[in-house]
């Protein structure tokens, strides 16, 4: 018990010092594409609840991010609503949307369930294009951008970025009380075996549509966001690819961790760039095996492969202590 | 009194029937026994109980129609299972397995009190209540199976197979539990069995069930004389 407490604690202390860190080394240029990954690192903390927690697949996540993402550019460039203020109902009409796209799962598991799903994303941006008069249809829509506060005036990239890794603790915070509650023991109970959860009082049904709401909620604050650090979003930014590479930014990071989903995050925005610049040419193919040799060395990703190194580091150097078992 | 009144219970996967026209009764406080061997329809029928599968026939438990409740509902009512091969969740810790067992339980404070009653009755699952489950032997996973069963404050107690994968000697622990929750607790319960030689020395009553058929019911030591039940359970 006082282990997973430690735990915590040092996960989060060093959490906020590399956040505090990081907008002192970076460039504002850089610090913008940090918060882009915070972005990411949101939807897949939703995703991370769902895929890793509640043994559902969901390929959308791509597309419920990016219906926040126009909620919220619509609210604002339509209605003149304030970007901030957009994100609540961005949040809240992806987890509608996420309660439709969950309830195949209730019937539907893994490989169809998947398929299902990314139909969904598939259709996307093409139905963005139909819906133009909403959407904006080729040209998308531009989104006011931020204004600072007075004592920031001149440092609107660390604004964005704060505003950013603020709504990422509030996602935070959100699953990690989920999760340790009663509905996430439910979530963890009902993967490991639906028949006996069932048997012992979990309404599967309820549990399963829970899981797709708030995951989906969060992809859609993670869209919302997004949008407001772009100022501007269109159909491009939302093909189906993107839901595929969520769910590698889920796994790669670990997709039972929280600090993972933010190592996630950044891997998806930052890896590929780098792979390209190392050389142009074969930029995918470095991607591709930087993919395959994460999966070998670390199955349970980057946050998997930590776990195990401190546990051996521990064990190795208290012999008669207890292995630290607890969900991270 | 009757408890439970199941009658003409029919049951199946899909177009496999697994259970024809079973009727047999279970009356408050008692102990009843439901022997067989594998693929017999013993699981099916404590399934059909629970609720987890779909059945035809009619299930009267204390007055009230089961057939028409959810799972979750018949665990309200006071109806508990403890599933074959004990189903304890190897990744959450003992005292999570019990929170879970306390799922229709919205007192905490209830669930609090509860556990250390069943605490005090199992310690070695205090001992290892922040240990993850997958990490306690086969008898202790039984324990921890019936202690969470216990959680949700039963008034009839399902147990499917626990002996299956024990020791003898384990096996023998578990019915001596399940008699003291009889005797001590005013539970009744329905355990589901091939070990025939054991379980009929701590039960009341048994019934038979042979491919889906009851074939024959009794007192425990009725059932534990016939002829018939030693040839095909006791091997002799």
């Amino acid at each position: 018990m006082r282990n997973s407490v430690v735990r915590t604690a040092a996960t989060i202390v060093g959490f906020l010092l590399v956040a505090a860190l990081l907008p002192v080394c970076l460039s504002g240029f850089q610090l913008q594409q940090v918060s882009i990954a915070i972005s990411y690192a949101i939807a897949i903390l939703g995703l991370n609840l769902l895929m890793g927690f509640a043994g559902q697949i969901c390929l959308a996540q791509g597309t419920l991010f990016g219906i926040g993402a126009y909620v919220t550019a619509i609210l604002n460039a339509t209605y003149g609503v304030h970007p901030l203020a957009t994100l609540p109902a961005a949040a809240a009409v992806t987890a509608l949307a996420g309660l439709v796209v969950g309830l195949p799962a209730l019937r539907l598991q893994g490989l169809q369930l998947a398929i299902i799903t990314f139909g969904v994303a598939a259709a996307f941006p093409q139905l963005l294009l139909k819906l133009g008069t909403w959407t904006g249809g080729v040209s998308g829509l531009p989104i006011d951008s931020l204004e600072p506060p007075a004592f920031l005036a001149d440092y609107s990239e660390l604004w964005l970025y704060l505003v950013s890794l603020g709504c990422a603790c509030v996602a935070a915070m959100i699953v990690r009380l989920v999760l340790f509650g009663d509905v996430g023991r439910a979530l963890r109970a009902q993967r490991d075996s639906s028949q006996i959860a069932e048997a012992l009082g979990v309404n599967l049904t309820k549990t399963k549509l829970w899981a797709f709401a708030i995951s989906s909620a969060l992809a859609g604050l993670a869209g919302g966001v997004f949008a407001i650090l772009n100022g501007f979003i269109s159909p491009q930014s939302f093909l189906a690819p993107l839901s595929i590479t969520i769910v590698i930014g889920s796994i790669v990071g670990g997709s039972t961790s929280i600090v993972g989903a933010f190592v996630g995050g950044l891997f998806i925005t930052f890896v590929p760039t780098w792979t390209s610049n190392i050389n142009l040419a074969l930029g995918n193919v470095i991607y591709a095996l930087a993919l395959i040799g994460i999966m070998l060395l670390a199955r349970g990703g980057v946050a998997g492969l930590v776990d195990r190194l401190t546990a051996a580091l521990t064990t190795r150097s208290n012999p008669n202590g207890k292995a630290g078992q607890s969900a991270n | 009194m009757t408890l439970l009144d199941i009658r003409n219970l029919s049951a199946g996967y899909g177009k496999v029937r697994a259970l024809f026209d079973c009727t047999l009764g279970i009356g408050e406080n008692e102990f009843v026994v439901l022997l067989g061997a594998n693929g017999a329809g013993k699981t099916t029928l404590l399934r059909a109980l629970s609720g987890t599968i779909r059945s035809s026939g009619e299930i009267a438990y204390g007055g009230s129609d089961l057939q028409k409740m959810a799972p979750e509902r018949r665990l309200q009512c006071g109806i508990a299972q403890i599933p074959q091969g004990r189903g304890t969740f190897t990744e959450f810790t003992v005292d999570e397995n019990l929170t879970l067992g306390a799922t229709i339980v919205s007192d905490s404070r209830r669930v609090r009190r509860d556990k250390e009653r069943w605490y005090d009755r199992f310690p070695r699952l205090r001992e290892r209540r922040s240990q993850l489950a997958g990490n306690l032997s086969g008898g202790e996973q039984q324990m921890l199976a019936v202690a969470r069963a216990l959680m949700s404050r039963p008034k009839l107690l399902l147990c499917d197979e626990p002996s299956l994968g024990l020791a003898p000697v384990i096996t023998r622990e578990i019915f001596a539990i399940f008699k003291e929750l009889r005797d001590t607790d005013g539970m009744t319960l329905l355990v589901v069995e091939q070990n025939a030689d054991l379980s009929l020395k701590f039960a009341d009553r048994a019934y038979v069930i042979e491919a889906g058929h009851i074939v024959s019911e009794g007192s425990a030591s009725a059932i534990l004389a016939d002829e018939h039940i030693q040839k095909s359970y006791l091997g002799d």
